[in-house]
């Protein structure tokens, strides 16, 4: 049977009629990433065994399926979170043979959940880019059509949902790493509020921004891996106490009535110079919205157009702080011969690093350096504040906030890597949900006349997950489904 | 463009030792980047209230309660060089 194409729930109810089992379905997926996977390179370590003892261990508690929301479902995860025995690189070769000595708490809820781990994802190094071009390992390439990127930085998580090597996939996102290459690889794909999901076990990034979400087919899996992976678990001072809603029990035919006259908020003059294609597509998915009822409402997110620079000044800022770990001592990549421990530190971190996340490092360490500190970063956190209030103001007007997710579809590889900001510019729409911390998801919206994917992001006030799920539903069910997809065709893999 | 003695002080702050090629490389482009953000100077941000990031209901304490950790041995498996429960470095003074 071919498994590429079922869906979570499929499999939930596949498992429930004993038409087939966790360990069938662990086999074939991994089956077919050992054969189509070079192709793509979305994973940078599976372990059959592993998995397949998880599968066989979960199948033992068959009898507790009920209380198992995850049970059986194999899940890919980005390899910026750990996982107990499983490498961490963050596609770094100054992590080039690290083994994590402890597990994720999001992780550790979806393995509680009845979740088996199918293997880690490649990613732009240390989650630092939009295309998987900046991976030490290798670039990720586009199910859909793989001379193209599948987006960055949770391409290999994408990748690998898009292809049907897994029904979903954990990414991160500090400033659209989840909800980008969502959008390229015609996935579903959720940044939460910050402070929704636990950070304990994450590679950090940008601590005030980074999030653990889910990548998925469909609005209702994502809803589910949402539900199970989020709360707080004792291991992280920025973490709601408050209880994780069941987004799925709201997923049905009462999300119709609740989503009617919903406000949903569109700022024009913020779609100037997207893609004519991207752009017709987002507004045909406003008329669906209006379809099921919803009333759009223009708004204006005056200082939007400033989210790039806040972002680059405060996330890279943090990025030095959190980087600064990774210093050939305790574990990662030592220089062989260092003269003595000040070139151990230098040239471990210099050798170790590649060039866009030493480029970070930099650019952070001069805005927090002494006569700069108040001009670079101080102003930054202030803008960040107009940023924020912003979208307060917004909220007063609308309910969900609607978008397209990013403002291409998916760019040749190699087409963007010599500018740093023409790449920095795939993120427009998505960097303002990570200053704001509101929640943002992509759903796929259509495709362009050379059938590569295009999303629209919906965002939505804090720790309203509910809301954006139950208008995501609606929309996904209006819009029906997507014309062949790369996990549709013949045991999965690439278009 | 940033000037070489710029770049220098930067890396020497980062502690990341770079090649000549690298040097050129990055008073380029921090340059290209540090231009760019300059607009920010340009936004009125006297009256700002300070940016709050976290959850209103996040704790950042727990009990003072001592939890002996066991697994060292675990964490050395990671290290570059080590001896007994320790990690090898360098000498560092006479």
């Amino acid at each position: 049977m071919d498994f590429n194409r079922l869906e979570i729930l499929d499999l939930l109810e596949g498992y429930q009629r004993k038409e087939f089992s966790p360990t069938e379905v662990a086999q074939s997926l991994l089956t077919s990433i050992e054969k189509k996977d070079s192709e793509i390179r979305s994973f940078l370590q599976v372990r059959p065994d592993v998995t397949l003892d998880a599968a066989r261990a979960v199948e033992k508690r068959s009898s507790e399926m009920q209380k198992l929301p995850l049970y059986g479902v194999p899940i890919a995860i980005k390899d910026n979170i750990l996982v107990t025995g499983w490498q961490a690189t963050a596609a770094s070769k100054i992590l080039k043979n690290y083994v994590a000595p402890f597990t994720a708490m999001c992780v550790e809820r979806l393995e509680s959940a009845g979740a088996v781990i199918l293997g880690k994802t490649n990613l732009d190094e240390f989650a630092m880019g939009s295309s998987t071009e900046n991976s030490g390992v290798a670039p990720t390439r586009n199910p859909w059509n793989t001379d193209r990127v599948p987006g960055g930085s949770s391409g290999g998580s994408a990748a690998a949902v898009a292809a049907g090597f897994a029904p979903a996939s954990l990414g991160t996102d500090t400033g659209g790493s989840i909800r980008q290459p969502a959008s390229l690889c015609g996935l579903v794909g959720v940044k939460p509020t910050y402070g929704r999901v636990s950070r304990f076990g994450l590679i950090a990034f940008a601590s005030s921004l980074d999030q653990a979400g889910p990548l998925t087919r469909s609005v209702w899996d994502a809803a589910r891996v949402l539900e199970c992976m989020a709360g707080y678990g004792g291991k992280d001072a920025t973490v709601s106490r408050s209880v994780v809603p069941k987004y799925t029990e709201n997923l049905n035919e009462s999300a119709f009535g609740t989503v009617r006259n919903l406000r949903v908020g569109v700022c024009t003059s913020w779609l100037e110079g997207v893609d004519p294609e991207v752009r017709a597509s987002f507004e045909a998915a406003v008329e669906k919205l209006k379809e099921l009822g919803m009333r759009p409402v223009e708004i204006e997110l005056p200082n939007v157009k400033y989210a790039l620079s806040t972002y680059y000044l405060v996330a890279t800022s943090e990025a030095s702080s959190n980087l600064a770990r990774f210093d050939g001592v305790h574990y990662g990549y030592r220089t062989p011969n260092p003269k003595d421990l000040n070139d151990l530190y230098c040239s471990s971190r210099g050798e170790g690093f590649g060039p866009e996340v030493k480029l970070r490092i930099m650019l952070g360490t001069y805005a927090l350096s002494a006569g700069y500190y108040d001009a670079y970063y101080g102003k930054a956190n202030q803008v960040r504040r107009l940023i924020q209030q912003d979208f307060e103001a917004a909220f007063e007007k609308c309910d969900v906030i609607a978008s397209p997710t990013s403002p291409t579809t998916a760019f040749k590889i190699g087409e963007k890597i010599s500018d740093p900001l023409t790449m920095y510019l795939s993120d427009i729409f998505t960097l303002p949900a990570n200053l704001a911390g509101i929640p943002g998801i992509s759903v796929p919206a259509g495709v362009d006349s050379g059938k590569l994917p295009i999303g629209m992001q919906l965002m939505g006030r804090h720790f309203d997950e509910s809301t954006l799920f139950q208008v995501a539903y609606c929309y996904e069910r209006r819009r029906g489904a997507l014309a062949n997809p790369p996990w549709r065709s013949k045991s999965g893999a690439g278009a | 463009m940033l000037s070489r003695d710029e770049v220098l002080k930067i890396a020497r702050l980062a502690k990341l030792s770079l090649t000549e090629k690298e040097i050129e490389f990055y008073q380029q482009r921090l340059g290209r980047i540090l231009t760019y953000v300059e607009e920010l100077n340009a936004l009125a941000t006297a009256d700002t209230s300070v940016v709050r990031t976290i959850p209103k209901d996040a704790v950042a304490f727990r009990e003072d309660r001592p939890m002996p950790f066991s697994d060292v041995r675990e964490l050395l498996k990671n290290a570059p060089a080590s001896e007994a429960d320790s990690f090898l470095l360098p000498q560092v003074m006479e």
